[in-house]
């Protein structure tokens, strides 16, 4: 048990992240069996409507965030560092407080149901549904906390996989020879590092509105609800690929060893799955045409929905392009991937249709988008997901599911899903709206819904075969060998279930089909079965579940509104921080003799300044969405102060020096590290952070005025915009200033920092500087 | 090293007394924004290729911060737009 509990190897921590995602979305299943039930007959009573409410809710809820994105997270894990040729993330501890972090989230918000609290206001949670005087207890509480300590597992895990696919390949394994589920997996990260920082903000501005007394999203206050939803959707629809390019990838794997060729164009795949990334930011208003944007507004995201059909269209025929001609071989894998294709095109056409305006006000809030979501997202996401648990399975278990259940399985689940969310499509257009919890016969769609609720029975039938194939095969099932299926990548090259350490010898890649013969490469020599030389595993630890769990604590405390009780998750969270990250590396010898590192940088760059900086782009995009929500909220407070009364530009003029010298302090403070001057290094890190306890000081002293005037966070818009705002800011000001004095005090006690440890802090430090520069010019100079 | 950071220092002080200068200066007003968001963003380059070594380090670190950043300019321009600008426009007003 301490082992699973402590356990930093990659592949524990994926079966982790399987088995729990598995029982959300049972879980999620279940919720959606009972929607169904209501909604089987007419006049059902087998919900209340305030239960149905919470039901949709909680089971979009779980869907998404607790369900599909955690078992893409479960193949991330276990797969991507086998297929890159790596022994491990480029940061296990962290990885294993992502999980933490996530189980957390997940139980946090699930906790809800025991205090009949459960979130009821959709899974998009539109304003001003959530507002206090529409939602007065405690269930958008728990939703709005819960998903922020899920979006910190999902940040978090983001850095460390983009860390760990662009540094930690094996030699050899160029981007362009990366198996096409790694290069997925880097592109969801990407998305998750950039669109979860405006969820987050969204949600901050939701929190504050319910805790503070903000106006954020109320009209009544000179809010806006439509901002929600454009932040919402601004993460919403990158979310949409967040859940897709994983299950692509699976598809990518899967087709090409079962058709015995390459895939078809990879490298179209790979630039189509890159630019269908990048393009999802583009496209979120699509999902606000019933708001009335306006004609330009509705035409250029018309457009861009339609031209990201491009790419997507382009894999499919590029999927097409690999089984044409191959030498098939019918495993349940294939026919989960092949089924992906099919229905992943139906639920991407029904999507094309929402690009047009005119029909897209017909369809929105009706049935039809439902049937469209579920194309997507149980056609697409789950189908691939299981097509990967198929291929996988092997690898991860040592273990063969039985291929005859497995089809049974399938067959269920393919017309399952098909009886159940076909009728849906004319369920909508026939014009019955979505998240009703009943309806009259009169409507014409008593017969389809019937039909709809056995197609949700047959897929519950079919997870319970898939279950039964699970048990079966733990007791009974076939043993896989190193490599049932033949495959083409690194992962099939060692034994199944793998060792701790992955890879006796880290291998050279050579070819993008390292084990197939190609033209110009015979297949690569699997690595020895024992080590040749001793290899480095990391300890376990139990400071990333310590951690992660003063996150639910804190947010335990805010939903009781006792202060005492979030200080303490506050403290369980940095005492979690501060042993962790002093933590003594210690060597798991379990499978060596001597320690040896063989970490291989693959561009050649560390991985915590790698880390580092991805998490500053992700930066870019909360305080980008705090300062668009300033600039949006500009001159729209309904009362004073404004900020020509209040703003003192001479006080913050000399705190935006005060900031810029405890810059110039911090590059001093490296180079005195860099060339070993640890007096000067000593002095200059003090001098930093005295020079940013200076700057929090003159914030509190401006707040403490800015109240004493009559400007409080709940007064008017600018106070909520400006207070959110810079006191984020001030916070990331406070979290640098103990980060330079942890230092510091350890260069008291004679301990010498490395270079690259002070340069992380400094990247940190600098970009607070430059947010103060924007914040400066945007909020104080341009009034 | 310690030179170039020191006139980087300088610009960037004296870059920020023309800020607040200029904010004070009646001529200035009609073209106060455009001058206020140049001068802010040779500050936040400065500070970015000198003292966050951007300039001469990896392009992987450039690509990891300026994509975001770009995305997050995007972001603000295109929210401005659909608020207040070209894209609010709606038929007959």
């Amino acid at each position: 048990m301490t082992h699973w509990l402590t356990t930093t190897d990659h592949k524990r921590i994926g079966l982790l992240y399987f088995w729990t995602a598995f029982a959300f979305f049972l879980v999620g299943g279940l919720e959606a069996l009972l929607i169904r039930a209501q909604l089987a007959r007419p006049n059902g009573t087998v919900v209340d409507a305030d239960t149905f409410s919470a039901l949709f809710t909680m089971h979009g809820t779980t869907m998404v965030f607790l369900a599909l994105m955690p078992l893409s997270a479960a193949f991330f894990n276990y797969i991507v560092p086998l297929q890159i040729g790596a022994r491990d993330v480029a940061f296990p501890r962290l990885n294993a407080f992502s999980y933490w972090a996530f189980l957390g989230g997940g139980l946090f918000i699930n906790a809800s149901f025991l205090f009949g609290a459960a979130p009821d206001a959709g899974w998009f949670g539109y304003a001003n549904l959530t507002s206090k005087q529409y939602s007065p207890g405690l269930a958008i509480d728990f939703w709005v906390l819960g998903l922020q300590i899920l979006g910190i597992a999902s940040l978090a895990a983001g850095f460390n996989f983009v860390a760990t696919i662009l540094n930690m390949r094996a030699p050899g394994m160029k981007m362009m020879r990366l198996p096409v589920f790694s290069w997925m997996t880097l592109v969801t990260q990407f998305l998750v590092i950039t669109a979860f920082p405006v969820i987050t903000v969204g949600l901050v501005l939701l929190m504050f509105d319910r805790f503070f007394g903000t106006s954020f999203y109320i009209p009544a206050g000179g809010g806006d609800p439509v901002l929600w939803q454009h932040l919402f959707w601004l993460f919403g629809h990158p979310e949409v690929y967040i859940l897709i390019l994983p299950a692509m990838g699976i598809v990518s794997e899967v087709l090409p060893t079962f058709a015995r060729k390459p895939l078809f164009g990879y490298t179209v795949v790979v630039y189509s799955g890159v630019l269908i990334g990048f393009m999802g930011w583009g496209v979120w208003s699509h999902h606000m045409f019933a708001v009335g944007l306006g004609p330009m507004a509705d035409s250029f995201f018309a457009a861009t929905t339609m031209l990201i059909a491009i790419p997507t269209g382009v894999k499919i025929f590029n999927w097409l392009g690999t089984l044409w001609g191959g030498q098939i071989r019918f495993t349940t894998a294939l026919l989960f991937a092949v089924a992906f294709v099919s229905m992943f095109t139906i639920g991407g056409l029904s999507g094309v249709t929402h690009a047009s305006p005119p029909a897209d006000l017909q369809q929105t809030d009706t049935y039809y988008v439902v049937a469209h979501i579920h194309y997507v997202l149980f056609g697409g996401t789950i189908l691939g997901l299981f097509a990967g648990i198929y291929y996988w399975w092997p690898k991860m278990t040592g273990r063969l599911l039985s291929e005859t259940l497995g089809k049974w399985h399938f067959w269920l689940t393919f017309i399952g899903m098909n009886v159940a969310f076909f009728p849906m499509h004319l369920i909508g257009l026939l014009g019955m709206p979505r998240r009703i919890y009943t309806y009259g016969p009169e409507l014409g769609v008593s017969h389809m819904n019937l039909v709809s609720t056995v197609g949700a029975l047959v897929i519950a039938v079919a997870t319970l075969v898939f279950l039964y194939n699970v048990w079966r095969t733990a007791r009974w099932g076939a043993r896989a060998g190193n490599d049932p299926w033949n495959g083409a990548t690194l992962e099939w090259s060692m034994s199944s279930p793998p060792p701790a350490y992955n890879f006796s010898v880290i291998p050279t890649v050579l070819s993008r089909l390292p084990r197939w013969r190609t033209e110009h490469h015979e297949p690569m020599r699997d690595p020895p079965e024992v080590p040749p030389a001793a290899v480095h595993v990391p300890s376990g630890s139990w400071w990333p579940l310590v951690t992660a769990l003063g996150l639910p604590i804190m947010a335990t405390g805010a939903v009781a509104h006792t202060l005492g009780v979030v200080l303490l998750g506050a403290a369980v969270l940095i005492v979690g921080i501060y042993r962790w990250a002093y933590e003594p590396s210690r060597c798991d010898m379990s499978h060596a003799h001597t320690p040896h590192s063989s970490t291989h940088y693959s561009i050649g760059v560390d991985n915590r300044k790698l880390a580092v900086w991805a998490f500053i782009g992700s930066e870019c995009l909360l305080f980008g969405s705090l300062i668009s929500t300033y600039l949006i909220y500009k001159g729209k407070s309904l009362t004073g102060p404004y900020p020509h009364d209040i703003l003192n530009i001479p006080f913050t003029s000399a705190s935006t020096f005060d900031l810029l010298a405890s810059s110039l302090m911090m590059v001093l403070a490296l180079a005195a590290v860099q060339r070993g001057d640890m007096r000067w290094a000593r002095i200059w890190t003090f001098a930093t952070a005295l020079l940013g306890l200076l700057f929090l000081a003159g914030q509190y002293y401006e707040f403490s005025t800015f109240v004493h005037e009559g400007l409080k966070i709940d007064t008017n818009l600018f106070g909520a915009t400006f207070y959110v705002l810079t006191g984020t800011h001030g916070a990331h000001v406070t979290v640098g200033v103990l980060w330079l004095l942890t230092h510091w005090v350890r260069m008291l006690r004679g301990h010498m920092p490395d270079a690259i440890t002070i340069e992380i802090t400094g990247l940190y430090w600098h970009f607070v500087d430059v947010v103060w520069i924007v914040i400066f010019t945007l909020v104080y100079l341009i009034q | 090293m310690t030179a170039t950071y020191l006139r980087v220092f300088a610009v960037l002080v004296i870059v920020t007394v023309i800020e607040v200068g200029v904010f004070y200066v009646p001529t200035f007003q009609s073209f106060l924004v455009p001058m206020l968001l140049v001068l802010s963003a040779l500050k936040f380059a400065l500070v970015v290729m000198f003292y966050m070594h951007l300039k001469g380090d990896s392009k992987i670190y450039t690509f990891l911060f300026g994509g975001p950043l770009v995305l997050a300019t995007g972001v603000l321009i295109g929210l401005l737009l659909l608020f207040y600008g070209a894209l609010r426009l709606r038929a007959g007003v």
